[in-house]
């Protein structure tokens, strides 16, 4: 799209985009991770000296914690390529600058204002770069309030208030696995970038987007908020209950051997599921959605007295062949042997240099006509520094050198 | 910046997101639904003062148009194509196969509308053994992972109270149409794009879903946290009004957050000054090997348990900032709704509906400014059934008396 990128071009809709992703952790790296796959060539820029968190997150190659062993790492950033800067010593900011120049798209994730005091910020480098098309992206936004409040996305939970809206009414917040907030935002962010590139491309104008993490895992709870800023009640934790559909909830089964537990998914839809259902666990086949939920402790005794005879994998066939929504709940060995997943070649295999091989998902989705797959394993600390600085940049071994002893490159 | 492209959205409550998602990046997007209206209409919540009309069906059509058009009808399928002449992209959710019964699966369309972008979201894929399972919210979550990974150990596993499967999916399915676009530009051809939110759900596991392929153990639901190799970790603390997300943690990648937030209890006067000589960031290593006591950082821990559980959820959020903690409270939905931080960016949006009802509604996902300036999402109300047949199929050249003749015929 624009220069040549000095790296080998990606194949895909997005070759010849260059990519600088300096944003960490999940939610801005996937989306880096997405371009890649469609054939972006993206330069992941990172600093020893300030540990990316997914790094140390597992789950770890052989179970063994280490920068260079992380699963979650490897899995967002497939694809990519390494460089390692300091942008707190000069000389790296200013390559960072010229990669800036070399780049269509910049995501990061600094805290709000950071940027700003390098001169880095997008009110900076438009001035060099009015076409840039750039993604800043943290919990909360640019603006406002609290906009410099640090977190992970398990502060993006708290704030988005889906930490909240896990659990027993009777219990304090569950809360959801993980940094929930870093699950949305990068759908967001990718469709928004995607937009942006096509605008550019029609008009040549730059475009900034903002995007509090927060306020995209909000969309996904629209519905409760809506209710509630128009005179409904606030939405409460309610475990597994669904004001529509009856029986709906997680079940015990026998366990298979070699595991403590083991639960099935059941949720039933309509009038017409019920009276499939009912005669099975002995109900009565009449009663009405109310009755049902009324009812709700009686019939889940019922349930699971008969799903506990069972496994969770025979009680998810005789459910869907009755055309009744139910699947086990998987764990993630149940999810390598999962035929589906296997059938959309979900989890995928590449050679690695330290590992000998490395699994990471495949893209999100299965496009028709581009055989989109990571052209490489996440980059190690620094990879490729070397070829990043001579075939992008142009410099010399000399210039390197110098570059390295000023620190900028760790 | 979507303006030039239009969307037919044949969504249902399964998938409907992924269009207003194109709308609110400025694309035409118009609401198809069956002449009696979408299933998606009668999803919970309702609203109180009109149980007929949908909070759900309204939150994820605010932006779009919307037309009536009924596909069993062989003069709606023609109708249906007629539009299809004028877009960019169709989306559909339907039970997988429901649309080549209807002779409009992309292999049926793809020959006639060659550039046609055409998404289809499902719970397991277009394809393969799962292919026509029975979807649901919970049962997604469950395939996909992040289900049995969720709740408290000694309590089944538990989801989202709003379903979250279906929002996953939708943000896929506007990602993988944008990527298809950009295709096009390459090629000049539309595809197929096919979203399984069973996939799209294992985001939601931060990548555990990896753990047994890399050969590590899987984390187990706990409370507020997780659970690995049987040791709980919890991630949340009590405070006076209710709880708040703590990451409290020595080592290279946060503790200098643990050490902000010893500066804290310093400050209080909760430990002695010279607790704030300790570098939370190479303890770990030095309590390793014998140069740290191993029980400080519990220590650390427990005060600040102390510290927090006497104060509100709303002051600690102010000492989180002020000292730079990994520390925010948990909101509930009273607590969203009087967010000073959304008023301030003006999250929140009044849309007067058509029948003169001020609704608010969270606005657009994203802040975007084009060369400098600002770019809002579609902020119009969701349609009313049918309400926009005449001008849509007005544009494509049927006349009032055409339009009459299809609706007497129950077509639109």
């Amino acid at each position: 799209m624009t220069q040549p990128s000095g790296l080998p071009e990606g194949i895909g809709p997005l070759s010849g985009v260059n990519v600088l992703d300096l944003s960490w952790i999940v939610a801005g790296p996937t989306v880096g991770r997405a371009m890649a796959d469609y054939g972006a060539t993206v330069i992941r820029v990172e600093s020893p000296t300030r540990v990316d968190t997914a790094r140390v997150v597992g789950p770890f190659h052989a179970d063994e914690p280490g920068v260079e062993n992380s699963g979650l790492y490897g899995n967002v950033n497939a694809g990519k390529w390494g460089l390692t800067l300091d942008l707190r010593i000069a000389e790296a900011r200013d390559i960072f600058r010229r990669l800036v120049q070399w780049s269509d798209i910049l995501c990061e994730s600094f805290t709000a204002g950071i940027l700003g005091r390098w001169e880095l910020d997008y009110a900076h480098l438009r001035e060099d770069k009015p076409d840039l098309i750039m993604l800043s992206s943290t919990l909360l936004g640019q603006t406002g309030p609290y906009n410099t409040v640090s977190g992970f996305g398990s502060q993006g939970a708290g704030m988005a208030g889906v930490q909240y809206l896990v659990g027993w009414p009777d219990y304090p917040p569950a809360g959801p696995f993980g940094p929930y907030t870093d699950y949305p935002a990068p759908r967001f962010a990718l469709a928004g970038i995607l937009a942006a590139l096509d605008h550019r491309r029609r008009t040549g104008e730059g475009v900034f987007i903002d995007q509090a993490q927060a306020e995209g895992t909000l969309q996904l709870l629209a519905p409760a908020l809506i209710d509630y800023k128009n005179g409904g009640p606030p939405l409460e934790r309610r475990g597994n209950d669904d004001p529509q559909m009856s029986p709906h909830g997680v079940y015990a089964c026998q366990p298979p051997e070699g595991r403590a537990e083991s639960w099935v998914a059941i949720a039933v839809a309509g009038e017409e599921q019920w009276q499939r259902f009912a005669p099975i666990i002995g109900a009565e086949a009449s009663l009405a959605l109310q009755d049902r939920r009324e009812r709700k402790d009686v019939i889940d005794d019922q349930i699971s007295a008969w799903t506990r005879q069972r496994s969770a994998g025979e009680v998810e066939s005789t459910m869907q062949t009755l055309g009744i929504s139910a699947h086990v709940l998987s764990n993630t060995e149940d999810a390598a042997s999962d035929p589906q997943l296997i059938h959309r070649d979900h989890l995928r295999r590449l050679p690695h240099a330290l590992h000998g091989e490395t699994v990471v998902e495949a893209p999100r989705y299965i496009h028709s006509d581009i055989p989109a797959t990571p052209a490489r394993p996440a980059p190690q600390y620094g990879e490729h520094n070397e070829q990043i600085l001579r075939t992008v940049l142009g410099l010399s071994d000399k210039q390197i050198e110098t570059l390295a002893a000023s620190g900028a490159l760790s | 910046m979507l303006s030039p492209y239009r969307v037919i959205d044949l969504t249902d409550e399964r998938g409907v997101l992924a269009g207003q998602m194109l709308a609110d990046l400025g694309a035409d997007v118009i609401q198809v639904e069956p002449p009696g209206g979408s299933t998606g209409r009668g999803i919970a919540p309702l609203f109180a003062d009109r149980p007929e009309d949908s909070i759900y069906w309204a939150a994820y059509t605010r932006g779009k148009r919307g037309v009536t058009c009924n596909l069993e009808d062989g003069r709606g399928r023609d109708l249906l194509l007629r539009l299809l002449e004028t877009a960019d992209f169709l989306i559909e959710s339907s039970d997988v196969g429901r649309m080549a019964e209807l002779g409009l699966d992309y292999e049926s369309l793809h020959e006639r509308f060659p550039r046609l972008i055409y998404t289809s979201i499902s719970a397991f894929g277009q394809t393969g053994p799962k292919a026509h399972y029975v979807g649901s919210d919970l049962a997604i979550w469950a395939a996909g992972t992040p289900l049995l990974m969720t709740g408290d150990d000694d309590r089944p596993p538990v989801r989202v109270s709003q379903p979250q499967s279906w929002g996953h999916a939708s943000g896929d399915a506007a990602g993988g149409a944008m990527l298809a676009l950009h295709a096009r530009h390459q090629t000049g051809r539309g595809q197929h794009v096919d979203v399984s939110a069973q996939v799209s759900a294992a985001q939601a596991t931060l990548a555990q879903i990896l753990a047994y392929s890399v050969g590590s153990p899987d984390p187990e639901r706990y409370g507020g946290g997780l659970k690995l190799r049987g040791v709980g970790l919890r991630g949340t603390a009590d405070v006076h009004d209710g709880h708040i997300v703590m990451t409290l943690a020595p080592g290279p990648a946060i503790g200098h957050f643990a050490n902000h937030a010893v500066k804290w209890l310093v400050d209080i006067g909760a430990v002695d000054e010279s607790l704030a000589q300790e570098d939370f960031v190479t303890y770990a290593d030095r309590a390793a090997v014998g140069q740290a006591d191993p029980e400080l950082f519990p220590r650390v821990q427990q005060i600040m348990r102390e510290q927090v559980a006497t104060r509100t959820k709303q002051e600690m959020l102010e000492i989180s900032i002020e000292y730079d903690l990994l520390l925010v409270p948990v909101l509930d939905v009273v607590d969203l709704g009087a967010s000073r931080q959304l008023e301030s960016r003006e999250f929140w949006r009044e849309i007067e509906h058509e029948d003169g009802r001020v609704v608010t509604y969270p606005g657009p996902p994203l802040k975007v400014y084009l060369d400098g300036s600002a770019m809002d999402g579609r902020m119009t109300p969701p349609p009313m059934l049918g309400q926009d047949n005449e001008a849509v199929y007005g544009e494509l050249g049927l006349s009032a008396n055409e339009l009459a003749s299809l609706e007497s015929a129950g077509v639109i």
